[in-house]
């Protein structure tokens, strides 16, 4: 509808133009902010980047990777380290999603006691977490004689190796699991279900592609925390050359007799991890949640 | 064989395809909407943010459950709390879209339209998505990925997705409340189309009292969980059930005053400040009642001109004390000569443009103003 003079034409104002202010700020250096803060993370990068690139330079000038390759240490330890930790893996995962997956979208009585203990194996010291698994299946252990009975034996074995990893490494991957099911909008999955689709094909077709990338970062943290397992190993499993002894155990075994084994080892585990992260971050386009 | 009876020709009865009466504790808030819809109608929900009727929405399509109560659709109970029915959202008819689309972000539109009916042969399920993308008219579209188109188009992919599975009731929750003003008018005519076409029962949750008129045949009115009217569009708009539904659909003119006589012809009802006819009705001399009229139904009348027709209408004289403009209208703040100054204005007063040039509002302030009696509506007093 027309509106008839309804707007009566305001006629321009010159006085309103705004007056240029000149600031008459002197041309004086100035540390400005990020700058400033700049130099404290300078200085750690640095205190990263130097012992690893020493360990290389030393690893390099003292010999060849592949010769390293061939002396039984490192070969039973690379062996030990990949086939453990990819087993670990395995049952973080099986285990760890569906629990995640609960933690993330259901609500029940001890929910938060729950979620505290899965937790919990981030913080303690792992040395504590290989003796408590020595104080429930050792064989002087909680479980012991039951174990014994039926004719189990986990203390010492490449079993031990495998509960330790878990343990210690699967509540990386359920943090990071349960993180990615939370954000994820769950009116999709309502939709979803009015669209006449189970909770079983939403959670198929719809959550899990979705929190892929969140559930990709947490198999890596994972895999790395089980892989670099250290102290609950040594507690429970030993130090066995081919049934215990992962890569970071034969570190610590050859610094007293092979320096270059050890080097090589570190090495490797360096350049794998490294190598992890770096594809991890070329897929999701950002760091590691957790 | 038998000469069945003529079909009559009036609209059948209308059969509700739709029938919700629940009760539900969320906190401190109680919901306990009661409304029924009919079958081929678009019903809207209307009412503030937080009255309830996004819940109730979800309730309707399973997604919230009840704490008792009935929902029926189509005939089919899906939720009862005594008899322990509760009908998943999978097997209850219905169809949803929501203000955000919700559109999976990792398929493509043809595949979000497709996801619906993935038990279809395959043939016949290609055939079903490339109808739903003719009609609505998203063809360029087909192979993008959410991210890739406007709020609009989203809004036209999620009704495809929806529709895909021939739903009996379309569940739709401010579906364009995110939308540009121009794109949104579009989409409902977009709407109004396919309901005819498809003869679609829906219900439409808005705020929006101008989306909620365009589109409705009934309106459900919600206020603090409940349903203060349900009723047609035009009941509900020109015969308020209450002076809040009065407030919550805009009608601003709301007075409390008192019947001084009530005959066959017309009501008298005194307000304190003007004297009102109303039409006939229940109500008894003496009866203290509300009474609304919408602001576009008041008629400036020149003071030097006595109105030549309807002398049955109140003409209450006074001035104009303040006025806002809207660009295609006018409201004018309305107050009656006279008694008191207690109140800065009486009545509100809305104008198009084109009478506010032609009368000369602008430059003449003292109006009568006439109150059709027919747009007066009583209220009992609450």
């Amino acid at each position: 509808m027309a509106v008839e003079g309804a707007s009566p034409s305001t006629p321009a104002r010159p006085g309103d133009v705004a007056t240029h202010r000149r600031s008459q700020s002197r041309a004086r250096p100035r540390l400005d902010l990020m700058s400033a803060f700049a130099v404290p993370g300078i200085l750690l990068a640095l205190f990263i980047a130097v012992p690893l690139a020493a360990l290389v330079y030393r690893a390099a000038s003292s010999g060849d990777l592949l010769d390293a390759l061939s002396k039984p240490i490192v070969r039973d330890a690379l062996r030990l380290s990949a086939t453990t930790s990819l087993i670990t893996l395995v049952i973080a995962v099986g285990v760890g999603t569906p629990l995640a997956y609960v933690l993330a979208r259901s609500s029940f009585p001890g929910k938060r006691l729950l979620d505290t203990l899965i937790d919990l194996p981030i913080v303690l010291p792992p040395v504590v977490a290989g003796v408590a698994l020595l104080m429930a299946f050792g064989r002087r252990g909680v479980f012991g004689d039951e174990l014994r009975a039926t004719g189990i034996e986990l203390a010492f074995t490449t079993k031990a190796v495998i509960l330790a990893q878990v343990f210690v490494s699967a509540p990386f991957y359920i943090r990071a699991a349960k993180a990615g099911f939370q954000s994820i909008d769950q009116t999709l999955e309502q939709m979803a279900y009015t669209l006449g689709a189970s909770r079983w094909r939403t959670f198929v077709q719809v959550t899990l592609p979705l929190a892929f990338p969140a559930v990709l970062g947490g198999i890596v943290l994972c895999w790395a925390r089980a892989l670099s397992e250290f102290g609950a190993t040594m507690m429970f499993a030993g130090n066995f050359r081919g049934r215990t002894q992962t890569m970071p155990l034969a570190i610590m075994t050859a610094m007293e007799s092979d320096l270059f084994a050890a080097l090589s080892i570190s090495v490797i585990l360096l350049a794998v991890t490294f190598l992890i992260l770096l594809l991890l971050r070329a897929y999701t386009g950002d760091g590691v949640r957790a | 064989m038998d000469a069945a009876p003529p079909e009559p020709a009036a609209p059948p009865p209308q059969t509700p395809s739709l029938r919700v009466e629940i009760t539900k504790r969320l906190g401190s808030f109680t919901l306990r909407p009661s409304f029924s819809v009919g079958r081929g109608e678009l019903t809207v929900l209307f009412g503030h943010s937080g009255s309830g009727k996004s819940l109730t929405l979800r309730a309707i399509a399973g997604l919230l459950r009840p704490d008792a109560g009935t929902i029926q659709i189509a005939n089919a109970c899906v939720y009862d709390g005594a008899a322990r029915i509760d009908v998943p959202p999978q097997q209850r008819g219905i169809g949803m879209v929501v203000q955000s689309y919700a559109l999976f972000p990792h398929m493509s539109v043809r595949e979000n339209i497709a996801f619906g009916i993935q038990e279809m042969p395959r043939a016949a399920r290609g055939a079903r998505v490339q109808e739903l993308i003719a009609l609505l008219d998203i063809a360029a579209l087909a192979e993008r990925r959410p991210s890739a188109i406007s709020g609009g188009q989203a809004q036209r992919v999620a009704l495809a997705r929806a529709l895909a599975r021939r739903p009996k009731l379309l569940l739709l929750d401010e579906p364009f409340s995110a939308l540009d003003s121009a794109i949104r008018v579009t989409l409902r005519r977009e709407l109004s189309r396919l309901k005819r076409e498809l003869d679609l029962t829906i219900v439409f949750v808005t705020h929006d009292l101008r989306e909620a008129y365009n589109l409705a045949d009934r309106i459900a009115v919600f206020d603090d969980g409940q349903v203060l009217q349900d009723g047609t569009r035009d009941e509900v708009f020109d015969r308020p059930a209450s002076a809040r539904v009065a407030a919550l659909t805009e009608v601003r003119n709301i007075l409390r005053g008192r019947v001084t006589r009530s005959g066959a012809a017309s009501v008298s009802v005194e307000t304190g400040r003007f004297d009102v006819a109303a039409p006939p009705g229940v109500w008894q001399a003496g009866d203290v009642v509300d009474l609304c009229i919408r602001p576009e139904r008041l008629v400036l009348v020149r003071p030097d001109r006595r109105r030549a027709t309807e002398d049955r209408d109140a003409l209450i004289a006074g001035e104009i004390v303040d006025e806002v403009a809207h660009g295609e209208s006018y409201t004018l703040f309305f107050r009656a000569a006279g008694a008191g100054d207690s109140a800065a204005h009486d009545l509100e007063i809305d104008i198009a443009a084109h009478p506010y040039a032609v009368l000369g509002v602008r430059g003449q302030r003292a109006w009568n103003v006439a109150l059709p009696r027919d747009a007066v509506h009583l209220m009992p007093a609450t």
